[in-house]
């Protein structure tokens, strides 16, 4: 499922041909007068401001949505059902998705970076989403560098040329993420009652995860192993951990300065950070037992407790986030404290 | 003649047991260092106090971490030093690196298929699969030229072992794309690095590289012979084939053994006979040995800057390698006046 190069450039002038208006507008960066003059005349149509602060304006509300799964999982939760689906995984087994119909979604992508253009374009959509990771812990985002899940400038510029794309940033305040998403789902059309029900469940487990920290009051490390060595997420520069922290969840944080979004231990210094009660280790790269293979970090009393959890990051939208506090309510709720 | 440098007298005159002794005492300070310095700054007193008393070891640091990579480097540097000079010897081409065979390329598909369906990213696991797809690739390798007619030169083996490496290098760039979890592990794993290794299966690379180094010492003595030309070599006796098959199963043996514990690690099979050859001469039945220690001491070195140059962590040693390595490979280019093939 590949797309051959010259057919891609051949479609290419059809294309800008029958998305012209977006083309124009994909390329505006000022927005501001276009957003006063919808605002006043409904035949104008919708506007849209993403969180790279870049307006698209487009001749009526799209209904044809393209995205990446991260936040494909969110529109659908919404009730919104995207017409092509790309993923940094196969999307057709992605477990995230099993509870939506993608039937009616075209799967353009599969692993990071490759997009099948044709087929993309064939799925007409009037809008492409996918997110902008900031390049620091000042939240600063680059449009020099492509978008996330695209890989390079080039096919950037490639996929502006089918729909204008939004992004949604993935830094800083995990509620603010979750707030953008939200924002974009109802610019969409998102059903408001669907959108509030899904609040509803989500304050009450939050609620609930705050209750069970405060019971347990044990401290969790969020880990990422392989053969160089571990890597520890700094809680206040990942926006799921920095949620959950909100929430009154205590990560392990030794340096919260210095590097950003990760502090790397060689398994020499794997000592330095055995703080935690409970290991949340990535579902990629070393599982408990890779780690209980590695003599200096075998006697953590997380691992020797057997207090070890895998965990994959969640889409950021009520729903999923609503799973993953429920996850650890119950991993804090069964785990006990086991460091002095 | 393979020669290196300006031909002086002194550069035809060497003593290689003086050589060997040199490359020895370096290769303990190697070891002394290896052992001595890493990521965790504890100091010398508490590194012997654990070496001898594995009670009081900090945080399993010594017998946990720094002994096994030692071990390994010894191991994977003394393999790769002494495959590079067979090879070099066998192709008469002292720009060949031991990987050509296929040997790395074979390694790494298997190493990937090892991750991508049985989703084992454990080390016994890729030792075993990274030794097993070596020898596959070498066979296959060996297969194809022997399709051919003449494996009295190296050249068909040469050009066999780089058509499978490119056919096998792109299926594993097939599977690794289509799948993130096994690119992010298979990444780690190419680099090459001595991290998080543990002496659990080594057993059996370390059989595979002393069989493979009882082959080049075997053989040492028909590379000598080869260095004065194909036709001489015959000239004198020699069986062309033998000495191919003799070269082969030592270049493989060893740098599978060697691929197996540490990953593809470049540059050390290149450079370490040029290491040596400057102090030994072109003796292969000193050469060889040279080379190994020459290897091992290459490896170690690098490894133990790569301890001390990521703060916490560590900057894994098959990338010093390549800063390291791809300046004396420049060198090397530049002072090699007659690359006799």
């Amino acid at each position: 499922m590949t797309s051959p190069r010259p057919a891609a450039r051949a479609t290419k002038p059809l294309i800008a041909l029958l998305t012209g208006a977006a083309l124009l507008t994909g390329c505006a960066s000022d927005g501001q007068p276009t957003t006063g003059q919808s605002q006043d005349s409904a035949t104008v149509g919708w506007t849209y401001t993403d969180d790279s602060d870049q307006t698209v304006t487009l001749e009526s509300r799209p209904t044809r949505i393209a995205a990446f799964t991260d936040y494909a999982i969110g529109l659908f939760s919404y009730g919104i059902e995207p017409v092509a689906v790309f993923g940094r995984q196969d999307v057709a087994s992605d477990p995230r998705l099993a509870d939506y119909d993608l039937s009616g979604a075209t799967i353009v992508g599969n692993s990071y970076g490759e997009i099948d253009l044709e087929a993309l374009a064939g799925a007409e959509p009037d809008l492409i989403v996918t997110g902008i990771y900031p390049v620091d812990r000042g939240g600063t985002i680059s449009l020099e560098e492509p978008y996330y899940a695209l890989a390079d400038m080039e096919q950037q510029q490639q996929l502006a040329k089918i729909a204008p794309i939004v992004v949604i940033k993935v830094g800083g305040s995990g509620a603010d993420v979750i707030e953008s998403l939200n924002s974009l789902a109802t610019a969409l059309g998102a059903d408001q009652a669907a959108i509030n029900a899904a609040k509803a469940n989500y304050d009450a487990a939050a609620a609930d995860l705050t209750a069970a920290a405060e019971e347990s009051d044990l401290e969790l490390t969020m880990l990422y192993g392989s053969a160089d060595g571990i890597w520890v997420v700094k809680p206040a520069d990942e926006p799921t951990t920095e949620l959950y922290t909100s929430l009154g969840l205590r990560f392990t944080d030794l340096n919260p300065d210095g590097d950003f979004y990760w502090d790397v231990y060689s398994w020499e210094n794997a000592a330095q950070m055995m703080t935690g009660d409970v290991l949340l280790i990535f579902n990629e790269g070393y599982q408990a037992e890779d780690f209980k293979a590695q003599p200096t970090f075998a006697s953590h009393p997380a691992l020797v407790a057997g207090q070890t959890y895998t965990w994959a990051d969640a889409a950021f939208d009520y729903n999923s986030q609503t799973a993953q506090f429920e996850y650890l309510a119950e991993i804090l709720r069964q785990s006990a404290k086991v460091t002095s | 003649m393979l020669r290196l440098g300006p031909a002086t007298p002194a550069t035809r005159r060497r003593q290689p047991a003086v050589a060997a002794g040199l490359a020895g005492l370096a290769l303990t300070g190697a070891l002394i260092a290896s052992l001595a310095l890493g990521s965790n700054l504890i100091s010398p007193a508490a590194v012997i106090a654990a070496l001898f008393d594995q009670a009081v070891d900090p945080g399993a640091v010594v017998w946990g971490s720094r002994v096994p990579r030692t071990i390994l480097g010894l191991m994977a540097g003394f393999a790769l030093g002494a495959a590079g000079a067979v090879m070099q010897g066998q192709t008469r081409n002292p720009l060949a690196d031991p990987g050509i065979f296929g040997v790395s390329a074979g390694a790494s598909l298997a190493v990937v298929l090892g991750i991508r369906l049985a989703g084992t990213t454990s080390m016994l696991a890729t030792l075993w699969f990274a030794l097993a797809g070596a020898l596959v690739a070498t066979a296959v390798v060996f297969a194809v030229a022997a399709l051919g007619r003449d494996l009295s030169s190296p050249v068909p083996l040469a050009i066999a072992g780089t058509a499978v490496s490119t056919l096998l290098a792109a299926i594993t760039s097939f599977i690794v794309l289509t799948d993130q979890a096994t690119l992010a592990a298979y990444r780690i794993w190419v680099i090459g690095s001595l991290s998080g290794r543990t002496l659990n299966g080594v057993g059996v690379a370390l059989v595979c590289a002393g069989l493979g180094l009882a082959f080049a010492a075997a053989g040492a003595r028909s590379l000598n012979s080869l260095a004065l030309g194909t036709e001489l070599a015959r000239g004198l006796g020699e069986s062309l084939l033998k000495t191919r098959l003799v070269g082969l199963a030592a270049i493989t043996l060893m740098t599978a053994a060697a691929v197996a514990v540490a990953g593809p690690i470049g540059f050390v099979g290149l450079t370490a006979p040029h290491i040596a050859r400057s102090g030994a001469g072109s003796d292969h039945r000193w050469l060889v040995w040279v080379s190994g220690i020459a290897g091992a001491t290459v490896l170690l070195t690098c490894d133990v800057a790569g301890r001390l140059m990521g703060g916490n962590g560590e900057v894994p040693v098959g990338v010093v390698l390549s800063v390291i390595g791809g300046v004396a490979f420049i060198m090397i280019v530049r002072r090699v006046r007659v690359a006799a093939l």
